[in-house]
């Protein structure tokens, strides 16, 4: 009986330790969301100092990738000034300004650089599946970013250039992610937004956490009881910044929950088994009403795909594609000896929001695919029966997973007012054959097969 | 079995044992023609593809092959046209393990040339059936590497229910596996102990065959014959192959230089991957075909390569690294189940990313008509042209494209597999 509350007392949280004070403490925490704001705003003082030409690129083929309306301009021109697109259309229609850079792609096609909603590659897993706590919102994947880590070059190389790095799944709640370009030579360079997300693992890893090897019983329990500390601080805070109710005491283990209450961050949750995602919609969505997306989606978790599609909540599937039917203690999946492509039973569901991620933590291997695979993800997809007719696999790389992470309005598409993240390829990037030759980041080349040395 | 025998007397059976059939293409059944809007003939040497193509399956076999315009249809022929897709020969997979009941990693000894995989084969299984789905027509099961020589493979098809119709040839190869996974064998041997008993084994596997092609030539007394070594009459006389798990620069160079210079016995690389293709113009320089996977790539990982300490700076396609040095006889393989059986063709894909050209069909060549050589089946299977077996499939487009899938397979004019009915993915 000791040992059990000791076990609970562990549990619960890292409890008053953590609480913060001091002068120190970056004001941004309360603020929910830091948007790189300072670092952009650096670069641009930059290129005050030293302008730069506008850039012209011509491509054979440009995907737009906006979520409504044509996804492809041929034989098109995108320009592009101050890391930001300026316009997009038929070469014809749209007059480069004087002064602009000219770059002729020839037959390559110009995309938007993928996004990736589950990356562990920005820094060595080890330091990102802290398992002292079995909950821990407190936590941050940013303090422990490499810029130009050799699998985020790989990122590069294989057309990905925005990844939500996120704590691992050894626990139920294994920290915030952050946002982070995969180009970039410091931090501020590279930042996005932190937090990024919250992430949550309902099942699946966290039950390997010793020494009690909690069940899936327990393990949401004690979900539920931190999503609900959780929510009433933030709500207190709410309720001080915008009805002047008293000021809280301030516990940078719920500070997150700021961020997710103000909608300013979404919890990103590892959720693959039907009976998982049905407790990811159930309790996080509708009980919580906190902005969640589905990530890491596998398995069969298609089985509640119409649910998830009625509550809106944005389906990010992989690593595995398919669903394989096999039974054992936890996984009963009968599908009589067939394979189910998992993106194509969401979408046979009625769900149109379907994106896909890696869970890459390396190089392709045993462990998972490799960051330069998220295309490959989505071909996959395509391959397990996902009807690609519109071009659903190369939004759901792009504008799909940008929208869940509500960073839609920088990137996601080539569209006027985005940031000119842009990747070219020898045709379909969907296609994982088609080699990436070029990427801009924020409108600067920072992979050029033309005159750098392939990554592969 | 009493109901095939029900079935057998309900039938007239061929001499050869086959039941007649009234299925198009299928033995003793109609001609049946075929039209594709592209058609991967796939033969080693020429354009292999036809545009608005046909081909003609009577009795089982490809009798002619063409462009639709200039083939006409032969009186009674059944004609299917198959629209925008295409059409290729079966796949063929050297390094397969999932065709049986897994029984196929004895470690008691360190080398069991003795071994058969045949004795475990559990035809037309549920895997089976999945990489069926997905092209695979002709699969070498083959004995694990839990040891150096794991045993003798078996030539199957894949979408026969019962053993007799689905072996192709049995010794299919010997297996061999230098270094990479034998070392966690019991007494834990490191690579000098291995290399060492394996050519030992192999030297008194030859003196064995030996013995009886020179009482076969000369006559005198018969040899005792023995089990252990009578896999080594048919590598021999090239009637089997070894395959071999050869994968790190060093392990490979010793297939080269000891199984088949020094020892002089036909090898082919199977499972290729790693720093292997550092060694690529000694394989060119011998003829001998390299078929890689499942790792398609040498990556700049230090603790994943440290022992070969190659390539830190890219990751480097294993497929593209033997074509840089001249390799042209390149196939891929899957080592199913470690990559499921369905994605064969995912493996030619991710050569192809990782660099390997592919102007002139190699990728499909490479699923095809090279492993259908490297194991001496190509007066069989592996492309299509007049006289082979039907092994054909509908597929939507390049099958180096993962995104195009399977729609209809034959195996020996047979239809095994028909999507209409019930995709498998």
């Amino acid at each position: 009986m000791v040992g059990l509350s000791i076990a609970f007392a562990l549990i619960a949280l890292s409890g008053p330790g953590e609480r913060a004070a001091g002068l120190g403490e970056r004001a941004a925490g309360l603020g929910g969301a830091s948007d790189g704001v300072a670092a952009r705003a650096a670069s641009k003082g930059a290129a005050a100092t030293k302008v730069e030409p506008g850039l012209a690129l011509l491509a054979a083929k440009v995907l737009v990738c906006s979520l409504e309306g044509p996804m492809a301009v041929d034989n098109a021109v995108v320009l592009v000034r101050d890391g930001v697109i300026v316009a997009l259309g038929d070469r014809d229609e749209v007059q480069i300004p004087a002064g602009y850079d000219v770059r002729d792609l020839g037959d390559l096609w110009l995309s938007p650089g993928m996004i990736d909603l589950h990356s562990h590659v920005a820094m060595g897993l080890n330091d990102l599946s802290e398992t002292v706590f079995l909950t821990n919102p407190g936590m941050r994947a940013s303090v422990g970013v490499v810029p130009g880590y050799v699998h985020m070059q790989d990122a590069v190389a294989g057309g990905v250039t925005t990844v939500l790095h996120i704590p691992g799944s050894a626990t139920n709640m294994g920290g915030a992610g952050v946002i982070l370009r995969t180009g970039g030579a410091t931090y501020e360079d590279m930042l996005v937004r932190d937090p990024g997300s919250l992430k949550l693992a309902q099942a699946g890893n966290p039950e390997r956490r010793g020494p009690w090897f909690p069940q899936r019983s327990l393990m949401n329990w004690n979900t539920r009881d931190t999503f609900r500390r959780g929510v009433a601080y933030a709500k207190r805070w709410l309720a001080h910044e915008l009805g002047g109710a008293p000021k809280p005491e301030r516990d940078l283990q719920f500070d997150v929950f700021i961020s997710l209450l103000k909608r300013e961050a979404q919890v990103s949750t590892h959720t693959q088994m039907a009976q998982v995602v049905g407790m990811t919609l159930s309790l996080v969505a509708e009980e919580f009403k906190l902005p969640v997306f589905i990530d890491h989606g596998t398995f069969d978790g298609y089985r509640v795909a119409g649910r998830a599609a009625e509550l809106g909540i944005i389906a990010i599937l992989g690593p595995r594609q398919i669903s394989v039917p096999y039974n054992r203690p936890g996984f009963t999946i009968d599908q009589d000896g067939a394979l189910y492509g998992v993106a194509e039973r969401y979408q046979a569901a009625g769900h149109r929001m379907v994106g896909f991620n890696t869970d890459a933590v390396g190089p392709p291997s045993s462990n998972g695919p490799g960051q330069e695979e998220l295309s490959l993800q989505a071909a996959m997809g395509v391959r397990y029966g996902f009807n690609n007719d519109d071009g659903a696999a190369v939004r759901g790389v792009t504008i799909v997973p940008a929208i869940a992470a509500g960073i839609d309005k920088r990137v996601g598409s080539i569209e006027p007012g985005k940031d000119a993240d842009l990747i070219a390829t020898k045709g379909d990037p969907n296609d994982p054959r088609a080699s990436v030759e070029l990427v801009l980041m924020r409108g600067r080349v920072i992979y050029d097969t033309a005159v750098d040395r392939r990554r592969f | 079995m009493l109901t095939s025998l029900a079935l057998f007397a309900l039938l007239s059976a061929t001499p050869h044992g086959e039941v007649a059939s009234s299925v198009p293409g299928e033995p003793g059944g109609p001609t049946l023609y075929l039209a594709a809007a592209k058609v991967l003939t796939a033969e080693w040497r020429g354009p292999g593809f036809i545009d608005q193509g046909a081909v003609i399956v009577k009795d089982g076999r490809i009798v002619a092959v063409g462009r639709r315009a200039e083939l006409a249809v032969p009186a009674g022929a059944v004609v299917e046209d198959m629209g925008d897709d295409w059409l290729m020969p079966g796949i063929v997979e050297l390094h397969c393990h999932i065709a049986g009941a897994f029984g196929l990693n004895d470690t008691v000894y360190l080398t069991n040339p003795g071994l058969r995989a045949s004795s475990d084969v559990i035809a037309g299984n549920e895997a089976l059936d999945v990489g069926m789905a997905a092209g695979v027509t002709t699969v070498l099961y083959i004995p694990g590497s839990g040891t150096n020589v794991g045993g003798q493979g078996v030539l199957l098809r894949s979408g026969f229910d019962h053993y007799e119709d689905a072996e192709v040839r049995n010794p299919g190869s010997l297996k061999l596996a230098q270094a990479g996974n034998p070392e966690r064998w019991m007494l834990r041997p490191n690579r000098s102990l291995m290399n060492w008993n394996t050519r030992d084994t192999f030297v008194r596997g030859i003196t064995y065959a030996k013995a009886w092609e020179q009482f076969e030539a000369k006559g005198g007394d018969a040899p005792v014959k023995d089990p252990q070594w009578e896999i080594f009459r048919a590598l021999r006389k090239n009637e089997a192959q070894v395959s071999t798990h050869t994968q790190i620069y060093q392990v490979v160079l010793q297939t080269l230089t000891t199984i088949h210079d020094a020892l002089g016995i036909p090898v082919f690389i199977d499972h290729g991957t790693f720093d292997g293709w550092r060694t690529g113009k000694l394989v060119k320089e011998r003829g001998i075909f390299a078929i890689l996977g499942p790792r398609a790539i040498d990556v700049p990982e230090a603790n994943m390569v440290r022992w070969s300490g190659s390539n830190p700076e890219r990751i480097q396609g294993c497929a593209a690294g033997y074509q840089e040095q001249g390799v042209e006889l390149i196939g891929f393989n899957t080592d199913s189940p470690v990559i499921p059986q369905e994605e064969l063709p995912l493996q030619a894909a991710m050569g192809v990313r990782y660099g390997f050209k592919n102007e002139s069909m190699q990728a499909v060549k490479g699923l095809t008509i090279v492993p259908a050589m490297a194991v001496g089946l190509d007066a069989e299977v592996g492309s299509i042209e007049a006289g082979k077996s039907a092994d054909l499939l509908r597929i939507t487009g390049d099958p180096a494209d993962p995104r195009c899938w399977v729609k209809q397979v034959w195996q020996k004019g047979v239809r095994t597999y028909n999507a209409a009915d019930r995709r498998l993915w």
